[in-house]
């Protein structure tokens, strides 16, 4: 079973770090994956966009026209994306930032106001946690226990007060996606 | 064997240190700059030397002295550094220097972007410099591919004191997949003692190396390298077949565009379209025999899939196929990539197009 997900922002919102350990934490879990990031020449802001493909099986093709699951976290982005996924998929989205948008007909959609609520655990930084959070709770894709331990691992040398952090992110995105 | 899930450009920058590469120099450009980045810390750490070159010239040219000294050099860049860099890659295959190029590469011509492409097939395989000389070119599709032919680049370059290009497009050198990276490999002046500028091996006579030559020697080293063309096509072609025992269609591709077609293939042998593909693995010396050894009494039509438009490889395919049957191309250019619903249409409309 091949599942392709692209995230997609603007640079600083913390995408290419929530794709790359969505895949990490898939690798960890024995499954194949594939990360690929797509992005201009700006140094700040700018069009971000990866994406992550997981499968019980080799990928032959890593490059997808479109995807089962479009995670957007601007306007900007989910204009480029939204016609991306696929029919059935599932659309991720940042509603504290996308409003009044038209959505697609056939596709699932997750409305989080992740940087409202990274704002109200103390940091916009981790809006991308949340939102990587309520994927996992939405899918399951991966399990929660390998990302977690993968989080442990990538902010090992950072002080215990952003891991706390980023685990009360984690922790908040899950449960809005489980009750989605 | 260790495991890792790592970026295309770090993973060969690993794969070079563990093939023995102790020297590397270059000047910055997108989308290769994560090679550069890596070995500007790894490299010390295996005693080995990094320069950030004052230019894509002098980078070249530091390689050619690295190498001269018996040391396995290596340089990186992409596209339009790699056409800074022709004169000195004529310059190692004169001196018969052997050092590996890496060419990452990007859409094109001119600046181009920095976005991937697979527009430089032409500049490698036919002339990587001026003067008439050839270099291999290894083409991985995947990652782990990109690792084995890395570590191994500099055993082919030493057998035959020859520049060894390895060329892939920005996808592969921005994708992260897992890797099993091999293990360290002894750096001797083995392979180099015998012509090296270093008095290795209990030498104490003096070599020479030059690029300038008298007619008549230059001539000599031409017929040498002439010779041994042929015995790479002989020896060292590497290519993938897939499903071509029943082909009706045959798809070649390279690089990032192979995996994009493989999975179309799949697609339609699902449908039940006879659909296969030749994988050149080697861009020079380029599978020859792959194309011409089809049966052409039941193969229809070969389609070429590049990331460039127009294709590059189609005259190399052309004079194998011999006109046995039509040849067709599909790509995407400048930066824009190829996707699997592209390729898949792409070539369902050729095979499907033939009922």
């Amino acid at each position: 079973m091949k599942n392709s997900f692209v995230f997609s922002g603007s640079g600083g919102q913390g995408i290419m770090s929530a794709g790359i350990m969505l895949a990490h934490t898939a690798i960890d879990m024995s499954k194949h994956s594939t990360y690929l990031p797509e992005y201009g020449p700006e140094q700040r802001g700018g069009s971000a966009k990866c994406t992550v493909i997981i499968s019980d099986d080799e990928i032959v093709s890593p490059l997808t026209k479109k995807c089962d699951t479009l995670i957007c976290m601007n306007e900007q982005a989910y204009r480029k994306f939204s016609k991306d996924v696929k029919d059935g998929g599932l659309l991720v989205l940042n509603s504290s930032r996308i409003v009044n948008e038209e959505i697609p007909e056939g596709v699932r959609v997750l409305s989080v106001p992740v940087d409202d609520i990274a704002l109200e655990l103390g940091n916009v930084k981790v809006a991308n946690i949340v939102l990587l959070g309520a994927l996992i709770g939405a899918t399951g894709i991966v399990s929660k226990e390998v990302l977690v331990a993968s989080l442990e691992e990538k902010f090992k040398t950072k002080k215990p007060e952003i891991l706390e952090l980023n685990m009360r992110a984690l922790e908040k995105g899950i449960e809005l996606g489980k009750n989605a | 064997m260790e495991k890792r899930f790592m970026k295309g450009c770090e993973a060969i920058a690993e794969a070079a240190v563990l093939g023995g590469c102790r020297f590397f120099a270059g000047y910055p450009i997108t989308p290769q700059n994560e090679i550069p980045e890596y070995l500007s810390w790894r490299l010390p750490e295996v005693g080995g030397a990094f320069v950030q070159g004052e230019s894509e010239v002098a980078s070249i040219n530091m390689v050619y002295g690295a190498a001269a000294t018996g040391k396995r050099a290596l340089t990186s860049s992409s596209g339009p550094g790699i056409s800074l860099k022709a004169e000195g890659i004529s310059y190692l295959a004169s001196a018969q220097l052997p050092a590996v190029i890496v060419n990452i590469s990007r859409g094109g011509p001119g600046l181009g972007s920095i976005q991937p492409a697979q527009s430089d097939y032409l500049q490698a395989t036919k002339a990587l410099g001026h003067g008439g000389f050839r270099a291999m070119v290894f083409a991985p599709a995947t990652l782990q591919e990109a690792v084995d032919l890395t570590y191994n680049a500099w055993d082919y370059a030493e057998r035959y004191r020859n520049p060894v290009m390895i060329l892939m497009d920005g996808c592969l050198g921005a994708i992260m997949e897992e890797v099993e990276l091999p293990e360290m490999k002894e750096t001797t002046f083995e392979n180099t003692e015998d012509w090296c500028l270093a008095r290795v091996g209990g030498r104490t006579d003096s070599h020479m190396i030059t690029p300038i030559l008298p007619e008549p020697a230059l001539e000599l080293l031409n017929k040498g390298k002439a010779m041994q063309y042929k015995m790479w096509e002989m020896l060292d072609t590497k290519v993938e077949e897939f499903m071509l025992e029943d082909a009706e269609y045959v798809v070649v591709a390279y690089g990032i565009a192979a995996r994009v077609a493989k999975e179309a293939i799949l697609r339609l042998r699902e449908e039940g379209y006879k659909v296969g593909m030749v994988r050149p693995i080697t861009l020079y010396p380029f599978p020859k025999a792959s194309l011409d050894n089809l049966d052409y009494s039941k193969v229809k039509g070969v389609i070429d899939i590049e990331m460039t438009i127009p294709a590059q490889m189609r005259e190399d395919i052309e004079l194998q196929v011999k006109g046995r049957c039509p040849v067709h191309e599909y790509g995407r250019s400048g930066g824009m990539l190829l996707d699997d619903e592209g390729v898949y249409d792409a070539i369902a409309e050729i095979v499907k197009g033939g009922e």
